[in-house]
């Protein structure tokens, strides 16, 4: 693809010859230089894993935030250019406030992903001639997790405003091997804690450092209990079990 | 040419638009443990004159769910329809029907949103909550609202509330030794106190009167128990196999 770069490349709105919108497709490559993020479906609720890289010993390990709550039924990873996700999980945030504040429910989880792809092909768009207000596509993929009256459910989206329901999906860097490690080890009746082993293992595999409780961040999404960051006590003990 | 007369050169006086008028009339709804009733009279006046002996009040909004409009009629009728279009954009967005309480909250935004030039209703919103108990949700003008068992609004509420107060609440009723009141009346006592505090207002107040129209809302499951004797019993349910929604029709006197 890098190959063929060509006048198509600039305008975020044209599409080439071929049909493709080459500033989109980059923006779903930019995705695959991110840290890997997985999340795993279960009866009992969903779970979400991701890596966080620690470039420097003095990072502080704690300021990387690549897991949000978007209400208290909905979560959400990252993966890519994690400065993008802040205006999508802001857009997801407003939204689910409106709807709560509008309707006296909980959003669905569909609603709030289908609220967040349809920011994601607003780029180039301006009224008249005033400055658009976003440049480019968002170079960030999100993995939405959340519980509503059709049970746990788990949302990817991309910068092309698509989005689709998984049982499991990994995304970023190691997204590839880890898809298919968990194609291999997802099954329907899992439990909770084996999804968040499995999460966990599965991030093992692809992550270049040895995998402790400072270079992952877990968080689930239950009926009971609703979204919940793991703190690293209960981040250890599931790293013990494993 | 028409000569000014002296006496209003003398004196200022003002001359005001009305934008509402007062239609009559009278909504009532009572909600059952698995069902519930909600009714209004079909007259509709403007002050001592009879504008339409038909014209309807109460609205099924979907399978669950009715919405009973009183007030300025003009305002009622656009409120409806502008609370049809938002229950089918909601369907659009989120393929679902509303739920009622989403429905109740859904009213009083769109009220409040016109605090300052308000529909000139009030609004008895009955129907099946999604834990399939009957409900019925009152509001006032500009939104305040609250899910009650029963509810009458309109010309004749001063007439029917306090009936209903003591029918349905059992207000000023000693029970029995040993006995209590029961928090939910069965379909049959509810429909013969409606049809009663509608024949008993028809009686008292001039602006109510020509034709009754009660809606029933059965929860899902719920049998017909109570209605075999209804005469000229409607369905209107749309979908199946959830709740079922029936519509009867009575006179009442049009002196």
């Amino acid at each position: 693809m890098f190959l063929t770069r060509s006048e198509y490349d600039r305008g975020v709105n044209t599409f080439s010859p071929e049909g493709r919108l080459f500033q989109v497709e980059y923006a779903i490559e930019a995705i695959k230089l991110g840290s890997t993020t997985v999340g795993v479906r279960t009866p009992d609720g969903v779970v979400l894993a991701v890596e966080k890289r620690v470039q420097s010993p003095l990072l502080e390990s704690s300021s990387i935030e690549k897991i949000m709550e978007i209400d208290t039924h909905l979560g959400c990873a990252m993966s890519g250019l994690t400065a993008d996700a802040r205006t999508m999980i802001d857009h997801a945030r407003v939204t689910a406030q409106n709807h709560a504040f509008t309707y006296d429910e909980r959003i669905k989880v569909e609603s709030v992903t289908q609220a967040v792809c349809d920011l994601a092909l607003r780029f180039g768009e301006s009224v008249h001639d005033e400055e658009a207000m976003m440049s480019r596509p968002f170079g960030v993929a999100l993995l939405i997790a959340g519980v509503d009256e059709l049970g746990p459910q788990l949302y990817h989206t991309d910068p092309s405003g698509t989005f689709m329901r998984y049982n499991a999906k990994a995304i970023g860097s190691g997204s590839e091997a880890a898809q298919s490690e968990l194609q291999d080890k997802w099954h329907k009746q899992m439990t909770l804690l084996e999804a968040q082993k499995l999460a966990l293992r599965v991030l093992k595999q692809v992550m270049e450092e040895k995998l402790d409780h400072h270079n992952v961040q877990l968080a689930q999404v239950t009926p009971q209990k609703g979204f919940a960051i793991l703190d690293e006590v209960q981040l250890k003990e599931i790293i013990d079990a494993m | 040419m028409i000569m000014p007369d002296m006496d209003s050169l003398a004196h200022p006086q003002e001359r005001r638009f009305n934008p509402y008028t007062e239609n009559g009339g009278t909504i009532l709804a009572i909600a059952g443990a698995d069902f519930s009733v909600i009714a209004g009279d079909t007259r509709q006046s403007e002050g001592y004159s009879i504008q339409t002996r038909y014209a309807p009040k109460v609205f099924r909004l979907t399978d669950r769910a009715v919405l009973a409009v009183n007030g300025f009629a003009a305002d009622g009728n656009m409120f409806v329809k502008k609370v049809k279009q938002r229950l089918e954009w909601y369907h659009h967005a989120h393929a679902k029907d509303m739920p009622l309480r989403a429905i109740a909250r859904l009213i009083q935004t769109m009220l409040y949103a016109r605090r300052f030039f308000p529909y000139y209703v009030y609004n008895i919103l009955g129907g099946i909550e999604e834990d399939g108990t009957g409900a019925v949700y009152s509001f006032d003008p500009v939104g305040s609202y609250e899910r009650e068992a029963c509810r009458a609004a309109g010309a004749a509420q001063s007439l029917v509330q306090p009936f209903l107060d003591n029918q349905i609440y059992f207000k000023n009723q000693e029970a029995a030794q040993g006995t209590s009141h029961p928090s939910h009346l069965p379909l049959e006592t509810v429909l013969s106190i409606v049809i009663d505090s509608f024949t008993s207002a028809t009686e008292r107040h001039i602006e109510v009167g020509d034709g009754l129209e009660i809606f029933i809302a059965l929860s899902k499951g719920r049998t017909l128990q109570g209605m075999e004797s209804i005469r000229g019993l409607q369905e209107l349910t749309v979908t199946e196999d959830g709740e079922r929604l029936f519509v009867m029709r009575r006179d009442l006197k049009k002196d």
